[in-house]
């Protein structure tokens, strides 16, 4: 096991590396420079701005520039932001979008799970239909429409919790809601289907069969079954909520990375852009091995790539 | 020994002309077949199948119902409410209201009536709170847009901000929408199935070089991709098209492949694998069959994905180009009036939660009817 | 505890699904009519602690990019910059120059020595005087090649003696000789590049704002990242910065003119969203919030509602290289297309008027006559789409086409979509011409721009100071911003002529400008202006006396006061 992983480790090193350098390249066919008033400058005085930026060197020297910054740690300065490192705005925003999507994982992924276990449980009652509506709902209304309406009644209406800004944690209230409303809906669905699958399963009905209740059977054999898709949809999902979601940010005014990192694109900052995105391939790719070891833990049957 | 041999005249030759017991009684079917058989008789799949080909249909002919084109525009119609003769009751009567509240009664009505441009011979108000109790006083306009306008005919989902008919747009969005969904399916079913069950079957460096690639695809975002696409392709429902094909299936492989390296080392497939089944065939006929429902789950949820993502991509500037239409668009472009023209949110998002609800009520009823254990 | 919050959370998450689906359900009537009240409500909400207490609380729709003032690009850095900095002179009512730093100046004969007297009380937050090395620094800095200013050389390239020759680092010539001097710590002495009539005003802009040596060089790539990094000699100074979420301003005790200043404090919080932003202003968080055209419609009536004018110019630009744009009467043909009535109305909705000329009404008048601009020169393009067809068709035959296919590059403001679907649709109504809206980034489409990659474009100018050269020196021949392949010698020469020899003579300027501009809209058709932006508003009433600016920093807070919250 300890090879698998020293093993897996060093191919995330590489991967990283083939990322950095894909994502490099890519942003050097985005067309465009990143001075801000380039129409009003004469092309010398925008040479100087260039040089100042490195972005006069030849890509090769620039590209060797940035991977010797990258190993140590250091991912350069934004254009928009004037001498400002990427890793210091990079972790300044990232706080708030890590904050809110862990919550709403959390919440999303327990309220989402209880509501397929009773949808399993109770399959094809009126609990089963009520909980598959919600899911539905939850999965078929957009989460800015949703965000909207949440903001308007619960904050502006009823004055329950802010309407927005990021001062405390009854700020988060709102956004968390309307965040977990995916992976709610996400969690059901898989719960659901395969605690059915589960419970179908000989296994099942021999422990049924020797007088184990109907939730012990679906805590102790059929919960387990079911992790195994659910882990695999809903770990890249955390990654995506942890690292923003510009909407939820715009409509919630939270200063997370989403939003910067939309910017970021439209204003052709490209240290901004190849940060956040080495950032957030870093947290797939953990999360990934994450969950491919996880595999083994859940389901002893599952043996991986060792000594094949 | 001799002795104890029967006699011949006790034994009758079985009748082998008509032998009930190797008979199969229930007719031979295949499995898809019996998948369909059973599908058939899955009531809300049927209702969802139903709501889709509804859907469909309309989105064909819908924008034909009426005389009104999908980009005609005339700004004297901005934003009228929704009519349909019959359904005043439904809240689609063309009529406007709003409640202005101020300290006294008459500065209440004089707003009331300001607020929808001092027509007052197609307003009406109505006190609601005359100021007396000591709290504000309210007055509610209610303002007769169509009349006001002297419009004849109807919009049966009333207008949007520039005036153009939101029936034609939304069924015009809607074909676009539909069209992301089936693609969104397509990619899924083909590419990421495919990929996550090689990539679990053969296992070993295979594998490990699957995932890693992966990984790096995972690594790119999409919007990276995209606004790549855009700039060489322009904007479009074809850069939007490759864009989900680029990163739209790794999911699926991904949950594929978790299911199948659970299923591999099972019995069953030992057991085929014995008897010689070839590895294309394990997989085709053993082990796909296996992961069917999660794979029509999981397309459930790449279906809004790509909507949604369209959607998004509207929202920051960068899909479908004004003036076309998409369920996303029509949506991105009601949220703003949400609170005071909520008609031009409402239709469209109606029309994409009920793709989805049928799109999910109809992958139920698949999922049940492709589970062998289901069988009766 | 734990438990309640749990329940409560998950109480919000049914109560809202129910919501959605009501609200989903019935239709306007109930959400429209529930409008009304939200004021009332917010009022008695406990965000009304203390009376009349001086805070200012207002958002901005973006993050600081920079607070360094040679750095600056944007209208976000500009407005706290300004709020913070006194250069020379500031921005008062009216757009008039007031007494910042300088209490009085002396112009030569020639117009080209400027002499400011600076006063002798204003300090640095440091403690630290400001001193007139404190301007020749900071003015060095903004055309010193190493910094990469961008609007350095940009704003004072061609104004200041060799200011353009320093920016550029082939020449190698030291900051040193820039025509800025410290005669003594009091007063401080600018020499011009030629007379610049609007020079006044221009001493009002952030670029030209002091820097203090010691503490620039001192926090050396930190300046101006941090609250802590920054000097302030201003009404405020920025106490507090939590970037990407918004930033306080606390007064300055030791602004020289600190007994004007009333506000204790300003805070701001970055809020991108119209809606959001509303909602905000409902519940009494934000004392001010920008209104689209639909939020128009309903707060219409309030008695917070209110429009700021400003002389902000939208146009189509055309690229004359493309060979049917070439075509005058095409352009001119565009120009008349339009219904611009009807896009300020429906459209944008928010107080805009259109626009018929390339100088914006309410920014200058006639030296003598007082007469406004606009008002001189009039309506310089009509909607007559009669004639528009006419001219179409007479340029479609001397080009020997048919159907025409034009590209247009979208604009990025909140209701660009919209916008440019209209655009689109008003040119289309020309017989054979098929518009394609290309939508691309920000930044891309600068680039496009810069390229003339462009058939038609959606641009948007405002004014670096107060004198109609600011709009119209743009379209000389290969000027900067021209990029639309213009060129007309009788035009370059009247621009030039305006900005030299009648540098000194007021009247014969100002027609100059007024004849030049008949020129470039209605001779030669070189844009179809589209409308002069207006922002709609709601106020708090009890914010008063802020002042709303046409250029450099939107808002001046130096005077602004809460009164009867």
């Amino acid at each position: 096991m300890t090879r698998y992983i020293f093993q897996r480790l060093i191919y995330m090193v590489i991967t990283m590396f083939l990322i950095a350098t894909l994502t490099f390249f890519l942003m050097k066919f985005l067309p465009g420079t990143p001075l801000s008033a380039a129409d009003k400058l004469s092309e010398e005085q925008q040479a100087v701005v260039l040089e100042k930026y490195g972005l006069d060197d030849p890509v090769p020297v620039q590209y060797f520039n940035y991977m010797v910054g990258l190993a140590q740690g250091d991912l350069g300065i934004s254009f928009q932001f004037d001498n400002r490192e990427v890793t210091n705005i990079i972790m300044e925003r990232i706080g708030p979008s890590m904050q809110l999507g862990i919550q709403a994982m959390v919440i999303g992924t327990i309220i989402g799970m209880l509501l397929g276990l009773v949808s399993a449980i109770y399959h094809n009652g009126p609990l089963d239909y009520t909980s598959t509506f919600l899911a539905v709902l939850g999965q078929s209304i957009p989460s800015f429409v949703f965000a909207g309406l949440l903001q308007y009644y619960i904050g502006v209406k009823f004055g329950w919790f802010p309407v927005a800004l990021w001062e405390g944690w009854e700020y988060t209230v709102l956004p968390t809601v309307s965040l977990a409303i995916f992976p709610i809906a996400i969690a059901a669905r898989f719960m659901r289907t395969e605690m059915l699958e589960v419970m179908g399963s000989d296994y099942i009905v021999t422990a049924r069969a020797k007088g184990v209740n109907k939730f012990g059977v679906v805590f102790k054999h059929g919960l387990r079954n079911a992790l195994i898709p659910l882990i695999t949809v809903l770990g890249p999902l955390a990654v995506g909520l942890m690292t923003g979601t510009l909407v939820i940010e715009n409509i919630f005014a939270v200063p997370g990375i989403g939003e910067q990192f939309v910017k970021a694109i439209n204003m052709n900052d490209y240290p901004i852009i190849m940060g956040t995105t080495l950032l957030l391939a870093f947290m797939f790719i953990f999360i990934i091995l994450i969950i491919d070891l996880l595999y083994g833990v859940i389901d002893p049957r599952i043996r991986l790539a060792e000594g094949e | 020994m001799d002795n104890h041999k029967p006699s011949k005249d006790l034994f009758v030759p079985v009748d082998t002309t008509n032998d009930e017991s190797d008979k199969i009684t229930r007719p031979s079917l295949s499995f898809w077949q019996d998948s369909f058989i059973r599908l058939r008789k899955n009531v809300g799949a049927m209702i969802g199948l139903f709501v889709l080909i509804i859907l469909t249909v309309m989105a064909i002919f819908g924008p034909y119902m009426n005389e009104y084109g999908e980009y005609d525009q005339d700004l004297s119609r901005s934003k009228m409410p929704p009519k349909v003769e019959g359904l005043g009751w439904l809240g689609m009567d063309g009529m406007l209201t709003d409640v202005q509240s101020a300290d006294t009664l008459e500065r209440a009505q004089e707003k009331a009536l300001m607020r929808f441009n001092n027509q007052d011979e197609f307003i009406e108000t109505e006190v609601l709170n005359d100021g007396s109790n000591g709290e504000k006083a309210e007055v509610q306009a209610t303002y007769d847009v169509y009349a006001a306008k002297g419009m004849e005919e109807n919009f049966w989902f009333g207008t949007d901000g520039l005036g153009r008919d939101q029936w034609t747009r939304t069924w015009i969005g809607t074909r676009v929408s539909l069209y992301i969904a089936f693609l969104a399916a397509a990619i899924d079913m083909l590419i990421g199935v495919t990929y996550g069950g090689i990539s679990a079957y053969y296992g070993g460096r295979v594998d490990n070089y699957m995932q890693r690639f992966i990984e790096i695809l995972v690594g790119i975002p999409n919007l990276v991709l995209v606004i790549l696409m855009i700039l060489i392709l322009e904007p479009g429902i074809l850069s939007i098209t490759i864009a989900l094909a680029i990163a739209g299936w790794i999911s699926m492989a991904r949950i594929v492949r978790g299911q199948i390296l659970k299923l591999k080392n099972q019995e069953f497939v030992l057991a085929s694998r014995t008897l010689g089944a070839k590895d294309n065939r394990i997989l085709q006929k053993h082990l796909i069959p296996n992961v069917l429902g999660l794979i029509i789950i999981n397309t459930m949820f790449s279906i809004p994905s790509a909507i949604f993502f369209e959607a998004f991509l509207s929202f920051i500037g960068l899909g479908l180009p004004t003036p076309m239409a998409s369920l996303g668009t029509l949506i991105n472009a009601g949220f703003q009036s949400l609170q005071i023209y909520p008609h031009i949110l409402l239709f469209p998002a109606i029309i994409i939660s009920l793709i989805m609800i049928a799109f999910n009520v109809l992958a139920d009823g698949l999922r049940d009817a492709f589970d062998p254990k289901m069988r009766e | 505890m734990k438990k309640t919050n749990w329940l409560l959370l998950v109480l919000a998450l049914v109560l809202s699904m129910f919501l959605a689906a009501c609200s989903g359900g019935s239709d306007e009537s109930s959400d429209s009519a529930d409008s009304g009240e939200d004021t009332t409500e917010s009022d008695s909400s406990d965000e009304a602690s203390g009376d009349s207490e001086q805070v200012l609380n207002i958002m901005d729709t973006a993050e600081i990019p920079t607070m360094d003032a040679s750095l600056a690009t944007d209208a976000v850095a500009f407005q706290w910059l300004g709020s913070t900095t006194d250069g020379l002179y500031r921005l008062g009512e009216n757009a008039q120059p007031e007494p910042g730093i300088a209490k009085s100046h002396e112009v030569s004969e020639d117009g080209l020595e400027w002499t400011f007297e600076l006063r002798e009380d204003a300090v640095w937050s440091n403690g630290d005087p400001v001193t007139a090395n404190d301007f020749v620094y900071a003015w060095q800095r903004a055309v010193n090649p190493d910094i990469g200013s961008e609007y350095g050389p940009y704003m004072m390239g061609g104004v200041i003696k060799n200011a353009a020759e320093i920016a550029d680092p082939e020449s190698g010539m030291p900051v040193e000789e820039l025509g800025v001097e410290a005669v003594d710590d009091y007063t401080f002495k600018v020499t011009l590049e030629k007379p610049v009539p609007y020079f006044e005003s221009l001493t009002t802009f952030g670029t030209f704002l002091p820097l203090n040596q010691k503490f620039v060089e001192e926090q050396g790539d930190q300046y101006a990242l941090e609250a802590d990094t920054i000097l302030a000699n201003g009404p405020f100074k920025i106490t507090e910065w939590n970037h990407g979420e918004g930033w306080t301003l606390e007064k300055n005790e030791d602004y020289w003119d600190a007994e004007n200043v009333n506000l204790d404090q300003i805070n701001v919080k970055v809020v991108k969203e119209t809606a959001t932003g509303v909602n905000l202003y409902d519940t009494g968080e934000v004392d001010r919030v920008n209104l689209t055209s639909e939020f128009v419609d309903q707060y219409r009536t309030s008695d917070d509602f209110q429009i700021a004018e400003k002389p902000v110019l939208f146009y189509l630009k055309m690229n004359q290289e493309n060979e049917v744009l070439g075509n005058l009467n095409a352009r001119k043909a565009i120009q008349m297309i339009i219904d611009r009535q009807s896009m300020v109305d429906v459209i944008l909705n928010n107080g805009s008027i259109p626009s018929v000329g390339h100088v914006p009404q309410n920014f200058t008048k006639h030296p003598e006559t007082e007469e406004d601009f606009r008002e001189i020169n009039g309506d310089l393009v009509e909607t007559n789409k009669e004639t528009a067809q006419e001219l179409w068709s007479k340029a479609k035959e001397e080009l020997g086409v048919e159907e025409v296919e034009l590209g247009y590059l979208g604009g990025d403001t909140e209701t660009a979509l919209d916008m440019d679907a209209y655009i689109k649709d008003q040119l289309e109504e020309l017989e054979g011409l098929t518009v394609t809206v290309q939508s691309v980034p920000f930044k891309e489409r600068l680039a496009r721009d810069e390229n003339m990659e462009y058939d038609i474009q959606n641009s948007g100018w405002g004014p670096d100071y107060i004198d109609p050269n600011t709009f119209l020196n743009m379209f000389i021949t290969d000027g900067g911003n021209n990029k639309t392949g213009y060129s007309n010698e009788e035009y370059d020469s009247m621009i030039e002529k305006a900005n030299n020899e009648l540098a000194q003579e007021p009247v014969e300027r100002f027609e100059t400008f007024l004849e030049a501009e008949k020129m470039l809209i209605q001779d030669d058709a070189v844009l179809a202006p589209l409308y002069q932006r207006a922002l709609a508003q709601l106020w708090k009433p009890y914010v008063k006396d802020v002042i709303v600016n046409p250029m450099g920093p939107d808002y001046t807070y130096k005077y602004a006061q809460i009164e009867g919250k």
